[in-house]
């Protein structure tokens, strides 16, 4: 078995993003956006993966390709060394539950139609895990986990009666309802208060200590990804600059680009 | 518990439709209607003569008019026109709500697939939408039953039904396409819900209250294309309605000089259609915040 190469847990090789605009007649120009641009990349298991750049640099896209939400123009990605590019069916499904997503917004991201649990039993319903017991146990488990108790208060509550921030923790309970291995996490705390972003990277460090999850951190924030972050990224206009140790990137940034943003940033606000 | 949060909304949205004197007043002439529809089940039974369709008073030969026995006075042939209003008003109601119900289920699907599939499927039911729309939907139907003979009030009912989905579809299409991309729906996604479980469970419910506020325009014109239905001739025979009454008041000679057979079902189809489209209307304001009175939330 020594002979197996050891692969990362998801690892993108060579991606590039292409949005082509919508064919117009009469338009002769067609520029594309290119919105990542071959970009390498690996998060280990366990990992908090920062990528740090400013607002439409693709950190979004890389997410989005992450969790299937859209597909390479080119190149693959892979989880534990197969590539998820051709997954369909019932393959697709098994990544999906491997792998989710916190959204930016928790105003958009969840349905003001469903309650709190209808939200959360989503991920066990549509994967037939369990019966209908003990779905509500493992939604009351996870809301207690993400500090939404007493969760019995909360379970049949519909989002406009909670806050962003709580809101936020619904979004993370359904994230890791199904236990995955991976979360992308795209800029989870930029819609919210100072001092709730904090205690939100905080939840987001317990999870990570106590389920072993790895987590694609994306924030135009260094300093909240340096609070957070195993290694970082910076990625500036589709293409990764600079991938270090996130003291090294802070301490000793190589890539001008990664220089000016720390000149640009020099406060400790979390609103990443 | 669960369901309170529903129960919530509406008694939120009645407030400010109530409010709103085209809601309060369309309510009002809703539920006159209403109460003459549960009424001409009891008519009959006071007196057989009172039916509607059968019931014959045999002291008449000639239409005569109001008068303590025949509140409306009766038609040619000695029916009373009273319990005939209120058959039309049952007839009414149904036509009116079954095929307006049919309509939208079939546009709020359609419009739902449409706008959600996207591609070849959006374009094919899209066209198939713009086709129909065009056909005016009351010649389509004097063609039909010219064909065919006389329908029954349940085929008219369905004709209707599909003649009226295509509008209803492209205002459902229009919604879904601003919902589907919309992170609880891409949330749903991720979570690994089906195509079918993201249209039913997640675009559904925030379509539905747009599909109801077009089924109270659908009903209005179910009802008066029924009602010009069975006005030219082409109704359903075994059944009252007061298209019907206003073909009997015309076939019969009588149109100059029967305002008593004549004038009461013209208004009752005027009045019923006007409160449907008060209704809507109304409900507008609920569902578009903007059109709403300040300090109302
Ligand atoms: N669906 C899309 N169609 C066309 N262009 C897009 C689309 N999504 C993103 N882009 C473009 O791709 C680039 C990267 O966007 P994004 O990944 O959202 O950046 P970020 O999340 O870093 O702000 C931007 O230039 C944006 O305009
Ligand atoms: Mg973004």
């Amino acid at each position: 078995m020594s002979n197996l190469k050891k692969y990362p847990l998801i690892e993108m090789k060579g991606v590039t993003k292409e949005y082509s605009p919508r064919k117009r007649f009469f338009s002769k120009c067609q520029n594309k956006v290119l919105a990542l641009n071959s970009i390498d990349f690996s998060i280990e298991k366990g990992e908090i993966f920062g990528l740090v750049g400013q607002s439409g640099s693709g950190k979004t896209t890389c997410g989005r390709l992450l969790v299937r939400l859209e597909e390479p123009t080119s190149g693959s990605i892979c989880l534990n060394g197969e590539p998820i590019n051709k997954l369909k069916g019932i393959g697709l499904k098994t990544y999906r539950s491997k792998v989710q997503m916190i959204f930016q917004d928790p105003y958009q991201s969840l349905n003001p139609h469903l309650s709190i649990a209808e939200t959360i039993l989503e991920p066990l319903v549509v994967n037939g895990l369990g019966n209908a017991a003990t779905r509500r146990e493992k939604v009351l488990h996870t809301l207690e986990i993400v500090g939404l108790s007493p969760a019995d208060d909360f379970y049949d509550r519909y989002p406009h009666q909670l806050s962003g921030g709580q809101r936020q923790r619904v979004a993370i309970a359904r994230a890791i309802v199904l236990d995955p291995d991976f979360i992308v996490a795209d800029e989870p705390t930029s819609m919210l208060d100072a001092t709730i972003a904090i205690q939100l990277f905080q939840l987001l460090t317990q999870i990570r200590k106590r389920f072993d999850m790895a987590f694609l951190f994306i924030t135009h924030n260094l300093a909240a990804a340096n609070y957070l972050c195993d290694r970082i990224a910076v990625i500036h206009e589709g293409h990764i600059v600079e991938v270090n140790t996130a003291n090294n990137i802070i301490q000793h940034p190589e890539h001008p680009y990664t220089k000016r943003l720390i000149q640009v940033q020099p406060g400790f606000d979390f609103n990443g | 518990m669960l369901k309170n949060h529903y129960i919530q909304r509406f008694l939120k949205g009645w407030k400010i439709f109530i409010q709103n004197p085209l809601g309060k007043m369309g309510v009002v002439i809703l539920v006159v209607f209403m109460l003459m529809a549960l009424a001409s089940f009891f008519v009959p039974h006071i007196n057989p003569m009172y039916d509607p369709m059968t019931g014959i008073d045999p002291d008449i030969k000639i239409s005569t008019g109001p008068s303590l026995t025949h509140l409306l006075g009766t038609d040619n042939v000695g029916r009373d026109l009273f319990a005939q209003l209120l058959e039309g008003a049952k007839v009414a109601f149904i036509v009116g709500l079954s095929s307006a119900f049919f309509s939208i289920v079939i546009g709020t699907v359609i419009g739902m697939v449409s706008g959600y599939a996207g591609g070849m499927v959006d374009t094919i039911l899209m066209r198939m939408a713009d086709i129909i729309m065009v056909m005016p939907s009351l010649v389509i139907l004097l063609i039909l039953s010219s064909l065919f003979g006389q329908f029954n009030i349940w085929i008219i009912v369905f004709i209707i039904a599909i003649m009226r989905w295509p509008a209803v579809s492209r205002v459902i299409r229009s919604q879904t396409l601003s919902l589907k991309h919309r992170p609880f729906i891409e949330a749903s996604r991720v979570a690994g819900a089906s195509h079918l479980r993201i249209i039913f469970r997640h675009i559904m419910p925030n379509v539905l209250p747009l599909a109801f506020l077009y089924m109270t325009f659908r009903v209005t014109s179910a009802i008066l294309v029924e009602a010009a239905l069975s006005f030219l001739g082409f109704g359903d025979p075994s059944q009252v309605s007061w298209g019907m009454m206003l073909q009997w008041v015309w076939k019969s000679g009588h149109m100059f000089q029967a305002p008593y057979w004549l004038i009461p079902p013209g208004v009752s189809i005027s009045l019923l259609t006007l409160s449907f489209y008060m209704l809507g209307r109304a409900m507008d304001e609920v569902l578009d915040p903007r059109l709403r009175k300040e300090g109302q939330s």
